[in-house]
Order: structure tokens, then C-alpha cells, then sequence
């Protein structure tokens, strides 16, 4: 992949990143917008779109709510989609989601690890802020985006090398079996997450119903195509 | 007296543009306070000429502005234009505190529950089932056009709540439209995610065939009733990981 290629999924992946918290939570960080526009941008949008949708199911499995810590999707499918274009064929799905994951894990600690940045920030800040100087509250607050765009650019980075390293070390290392197996997990435990986030949200009460509609007329409509 | 919604309009569109920003600099110690005040800023200008006290009262708002806030970062508009609204009606700053304070809670619940589990699942729900139904992009465009015009019209509509109903904000929240939506949006987005799950199964295994579609519904049955046991402890990240190192693994041993 070239260098320029490397570059332009860089900037899509910190501008996800971004939107994730920042700036302007327009859900273009969702993987499901992610993979498909980093897809298109390698000319590959079938494999966007599959990884779009397989980590839009990871996503269901949380609520971004005030200060709970979780995996950052949007950055970890770009990279994800970066591993399994160049993989090529069937292995891309499997490769990309362990791609992906890894990545996930690694954005959402350093979400922590950015709050925690912007927190003693703003304590060295506190006199001018109790006397509501504009000045400064306006220079911490565009410090903090700045900081979130630098860490955006990190995880995507780490995310693109580590989709480098695992298609020069894992992709050639594992028979046609382990690839179908690889997909297998991977689409498995996509599924499995989605179906348990959605139902945590659906809860116990009269939506349930209107879920188990959903999955019948889902399940007819499957069949019938 | 405050005022109309007419001559603020400048700082009200002011403050919209920086609400977009309202979580940039979320931290342990003020969570959103800080973009919150940034965004107020717009509205308390007029203070210094109205007031005339050389820019105390105005400074005094913008220190209250930037205090600890916490609530869903698509209504938090509300709260902006209710506090500013209060500050030019004059209403003491300790009242002002109180009610920033007191609209924590409901913003954060209804946002809650009107976008993170009802428009943003409901619209996401839609887009995959039009991916697996092969819209491909369109449907990508689709989402992010139809999301994004529901989640701008919020923003807006909570901006210009506040600011209409200043102190008397909880007016705002009882609105039938309001409450409508948010009671429809449960049982669509339960609809549309369910009707989407079968759906998407088949895309991501299409390619799958003989004893990979047997072991992919016992992974599948396998993981959600883990994931369902487990749920304090165990993520959908950690399944995932788990799986595909099992699979790596035996991949590699298999013959």
C-alpha cells in the first residue's frame, strides 16, 4: 500500500477519532460510516462495508454514557479495513477484526488517558477559570480538541502499523482451515455482541415484543431472498 | 430585562456552532463544564453593556458557566440557554447554579434514552439492514444525512428552549413532542435492530458454507449466552479477542 494511501486513511481515521467525543458527533465515527469510506478510499468498498458492519455490531454492545470507559470503533475499522484489503479474498474478515479489536482496546484506553490529561489541565487552570476569564476557558477547551485530534492520529497510526505487521507475519502462517475459522470467530462474536447490547437496551418491558416482531419478520425476509 | 429571541440571534447561532465542540475538553473534574461555558459565552456578551459594572457580572457568568456540568451533549443546549437566559433576567447566582445542577440528571436520562437507545440504534438499524439488502454506500449516505438531520434539529430546538423558558426550562421538557418521540423510540429501534440481526447474519456469512454455518450459530449461541451470564464482567472486545485466539490456534493445529 502507498504511502499516500497510508496518509489519507490516517486523516480519515483521526477525523473519526474526533467525532467519536469532540467534534461534532456527527456519527461518522461510527464503524458502519468508518470502514466503508476508508474502503472507498483504498478502492475496496465491499471489504468497508463487511468490516463496517461486522464492528457496527461490536459497537451495539455499548452506551457512550458520561464517564464509562470503552472501545473506540471508528479508528480500529479503519485500520481494520486496511489489514483485510491487502490480505485479499476470504482471510480479509478474520484478519481485520483481530486487526480491529486490538485497536479498539488501545483508542479506548487512551480516551482514559486523555481525560485524565484534560483534568490536570484544567486544575492548573482553576484561578483564572473562578474568575471567568473567557480568554482561557476558550484556549483549554480548543487545547483539549487539539489533544483529542493528536490521539486520534496515535490510535490510528498504531492501528495501521499493527494491520502492516499482522499481514507480513499472520497472513501467509495459516491454512485454508484456520483462515475459515479466523472468519467464523470473528463473525461469531460480532453477532453474539450485537444480540446482547441490543437486548440489554431493549430490557424486559412491552419492547421486547417489538423485538421478537423484528427478529421473525428479519428472519422471513432473510429466507425468502 | 432579557433579550428577545430576535436580537440574540447571533450569539444564539454563536453558541450552537460551539455546542458541536461541547465535549472537546471533557475531564474528571468539570466533565463538560468547561465546553458548556465556552458555548454560554456568545449569550452572556451583552451583560457587560447592560449591567455597566466594567464587566463583573459577565465575568461572575462566565466562571458559573464553566462549573461542573454532566448530561447528554445533544441537549445540553438546554441548560446553555436556560443558565444565560436566568443570568439576564437576573435571577441570583446561586439559583442559577441550582437549576445547571438540577438539569444534569433529566438531560442526561432523556438523551439517553431518546438518542443513544432510540434515534441513533433505530437509524443504524435501518442503514444495516439496507447494506444487507445491497444499497451498499447509498445506504451510508442515507444514514448519516437522515441521523445527522434529527441530531441538528435537537441541538437547535434545546438551544432555543432554554433560552425562551430561562429558569422555567423544565416547561421546555414536558413538550408533547417530546414525549411522544421519546416513547416511540424504544419500540422502533427494539423493531428495526431485531428485524436487522437475521439480516445481517446472512450478509457477513455468505460466504460460509457445510460446517462453518454450524459452527458459526454455536459460536453465535455460545457467545451470547456468555456475554448474557458474564454481563458484568465480560465485553463484546474480550469475546472477540478470546475467539479469534482460540480459532488462530486451532486453525494452526488443524491438519
Amino acid at each position: 500500500m502507498s504511502l499516500e494511501l497510508q496518509l489519507l486513511l490516517l486523516a480519515w481515521g483521526t477525523l473519526v477519532g474526533l467525532d467519536l467525543v469532540s467534534v461534532p458527533q456527527a456519527m461518522i465515527a461510527r464503524p458502519l460510516v468508518a470502514g466503508p469510506i476508508a474502503g472507498a478510499m483504498l478502492g475496496d468498498v465491499a471489504t468497508g462495508l463487511q468490516l463496517g458492519v461486522l464492528f457496527e455490531l461490536f459497537q451495539y454492545d455499548i452506551l457512550p454514557m458520561g464517564a464509562t470507559r470503552y472501545p473506540e470503533y471508528g479508528p480500529a475499522t479503519v485500520a481494520a479495513v486496511s489489514a483485510a484489503h491487502a490480505a485479499t479474498g476470504t482471510l480479509g474478515l478474520g484478519l481485520g477484526a483481530l486487526v480491529g479489536l486490538i485497536t479498539a482496546m488501545a483508542g479506548g484506553l487512551s480516551l482514559h488517558a486523555l481525560r485524565q490529561l484534560n483534568t490536570r489541565a484544567v486544575r492548573r487552570a482553576a484561578a483564572a477559570l473562578e474568575a471567568g476569564d473567557p480568554r482561557v476557558l476558550e484556549r483549554l477547551h480548543a487545547a483539549g480538541i487539539l489533544r483529542d485530534a493528536v490521539r486520534a492520529a496515535v490510535v490510528t497510526a498504531f492501528g495501521l502499523l499493527l494491520a502492516q505487521v499482522v499481514r507480513a507475519y499472520l497472513a501467509g502462517a495459516l491454512p485454508p482451515h484456520g483462515v475459515a475459522l479466523l472468519n467464523v470467530a470473528a463473525v461469531g462474536a460480532a453477532l453474539a455482541a450485537g444480540t446482547a447490547g441490543t437486548l440489554r437496551l431493549v430490557g424486559r418491558g412491552p419492547s421486547l415484543r417489538w423485538f421478537a416482531a423484528g427478529v421473525v419478520g428479519g428472519t422471513v425476509v432473510a429466507w425468502l431472498r | 430585562m432579557s433579550p428577545p429571541l430576535t436580537r440574540a440571534r447571533p450569539g444564539l447561532v454563536r453558541s450552537l456552532l460551539r455546542l458541536f465542540t461541547v465535549q472537546g475538553s471533557w475531564n474528571y473534574e468539570r466533565m463538560q463544564g468547561l465546553g458548556i461555558g465556552v458555548a454560554e459565552e456568545p449569550l452572556l456578551r451583552n451583560l457587560r453593556a447592560e449591567v455597566g459594572d466594567d464587566g463583573v457580572a459577565y465575568r461572575a457568568a462566565v466562571a458559573r458557566g464553566a462549573h461542573f456540568f454532566n448530561a447528554h451533549p445533544y441537549l445540553c443546549g438546554l441548560a446553555v440557554g436556560a443558565a444565560a437566559r436566568a443570568e439576564h433576567d437576573g435571577v441570583p447566582p446561586e439559583q442559577v447554579e441550582r437549576l445547571r445542577t438540577a438539569l444534569c440528571g433529566p438531560l442526561g436520562s432523556l438523551g439517553d434514552r431518546l438518542v443513544w437507545a432510540g434515534w441513533l440504534p433505530l437509524t443504524s438499524g435501518l442503514a444495516l439492514i439496507a447494506v444487507a439488502l445491497g444499497l451498499g454506500l447509498r445506504a451510508i449516505v442515507a444514514f448519516v444525512v437522515v441521523y445527522n438531520v434529527g441530531h441538528v434539529a435537537l441541538r437547535w430546538w434545546a438551544l432555543r428552549a432554554g433560552w425562551r423558558y430561562g429558569a422555567q426550562v423544565a416547561q421546555a421538557l414536558r413538550e408533547p413532542l417530546l414525549q411522544r418521540a421519546t416513547a416511540l423510540s424504544a419500540p422502533a429501534m427494539a423493531l428495526v435492530v431485531g428485524a436487522a440481526l437475521p439480516l445481517v447474519a446472512q450478509y457477513l456469512s455468505s460466504a460460509f458454507f457445510g460446517w462453518a454455518r454450524v459452527a458459526l450459530a454455536g459460536v453465535v449461541a455460545g457467545g451470547f449466552g456468555l456475554l448474557w451470564w458474564q454481563r458484568a464482567r465480560l465485553t463484546g472486545v474480550r469475546l472477540g479477542l478470546a475467539l479469534l485466539a482460540v480459532a488462530a490456534l486451532a486453525g494452526w493445529l488443524w491438519p
